[in-house]
């Protein structure tokens, strides 16, 4: 797995070439949960029936369920990368200083206009 | 009816996932459905669970302000199922549904709480529908009432319950069609 590969399956998985229709589905479900949940519904569960099993829906669902919650309390809390780039294990506020005033995450949700 | 339907109990063959599913139906919170939906996946379902009901009755926080904050999150999940879901034990010890609304559509000008329990609902609150305001100021204001233990209990509580009711949102009422 590479960044390029995270960054694909965030903001281009829909055109991407590098993603099965099941991976797609999955990509889809994920984005749907946290900004427009109504539009999953029993067509939408039809459709990941096609590709996946019960039990790993119930798997994809609760992860993401879990994500979602999890990682909006994380973003409150403000807390940042416990390794520098090179590996380093380092202070909350040297990785401050060396991954910028907002998380990464934070900064990347802003660009998005999220 | 679910998008997913949950397994019945005959069909749950895990013992250790049974008797929790044994607990989530005695404390009413939640009921047999959620779990029964989870029990598709034995291994997630004993770890969620397990977090969900030590979440909501263990820890340094009252348990019948942790059911206000919980039903209080339906609002933002949009989640029919858990709002209606009641916990036996909060009933049991005196919380009521005057209470329970007040603290889920009123609770900053309500006679009913605390300062540190209007914290506590602002927490909540403000997590879903504005994060950027649960700021360092915020952390500072809920440290005045809480240890930063009874802190990190409510917003894992808080975080796991509301993600749990987004994901059921999705798959349906139980009952509807």
């Amino acid at each position: 797995m590479t960044e390029a590969q995270i960054d694909d399956g965030i903001a281009n998985y829909q055109a991407s070439p590098r993603w099965s229709d099941a991976e797609k589905l999955a990509l889809r479900y994920s984005e749907l949960m946290a900004t427009n949940p109504e539009a999953i519904g029993p067509a939408f569960y039809g459709e990941l029936r096609r590709c996946y099993s019960e039990p790993e829906i119930v798997e994809l669902g609760s992860f993401i369920g879990f994500n979602i919650g999890y990682h909006t309390f994380f973003g409150t809390l403000k807390f940042y990368p416990m390794f520098a780039p090179d590996g380093r294990l380092v202070s909350q506020a040297e990785s401050a200083r060396i991954y910028g005033e907002a998380p990464a995450s934070l900064a990347a949700n802003e660009d998005a206009g999220t | 009816m679910t998008c997913i339907e949950p397994l019945q109990p005959e069909d749950v063959h895990d013992p250790e996932l049974a008797a929790l599913i044994g607990r989530c139906r005695r404390l009413g919170v939640p009921d047999a459905v959620f779990p029964g939906i989870l029990a598709h996946v034995p291994a997630y379902a004993k770890a969620l669970l397990n977090a969900m009901l030590l979440s909501h009755t263990g820890g340094g926080v009252d348990h019948r302000l942790k059911e206000i904050i919980r039903i209080q999150l339906t609002r933002r999940s949009g989640d029919a199922y858990f709002a209606g879901l009641r916990s036996v034990e909060a009933l049991k010890n005196g919380l009521d549904e005057a209470t329970i609304k007040n603290g889920c559509d009123d609770y900053e000008r309500s006679p009913r709480f605390s300062e540190a329990e209007k914290w506590a609902l602002r927490y909540a609150d403000q997590m879903y529908m504005n994060p950027a305001s649960v700021d360092a100021d915020f952390y500072a204001g809920l440290k005045q009432h809480y240890s930063e233990a009874q802190i990190m209990e409510l917003g894992a509580f808080i975080a796991l319950h509301y993600g749990m009711q987004v994901f059921m949102r999705t798959l349906g009422t139980p009952g509807e069609q």
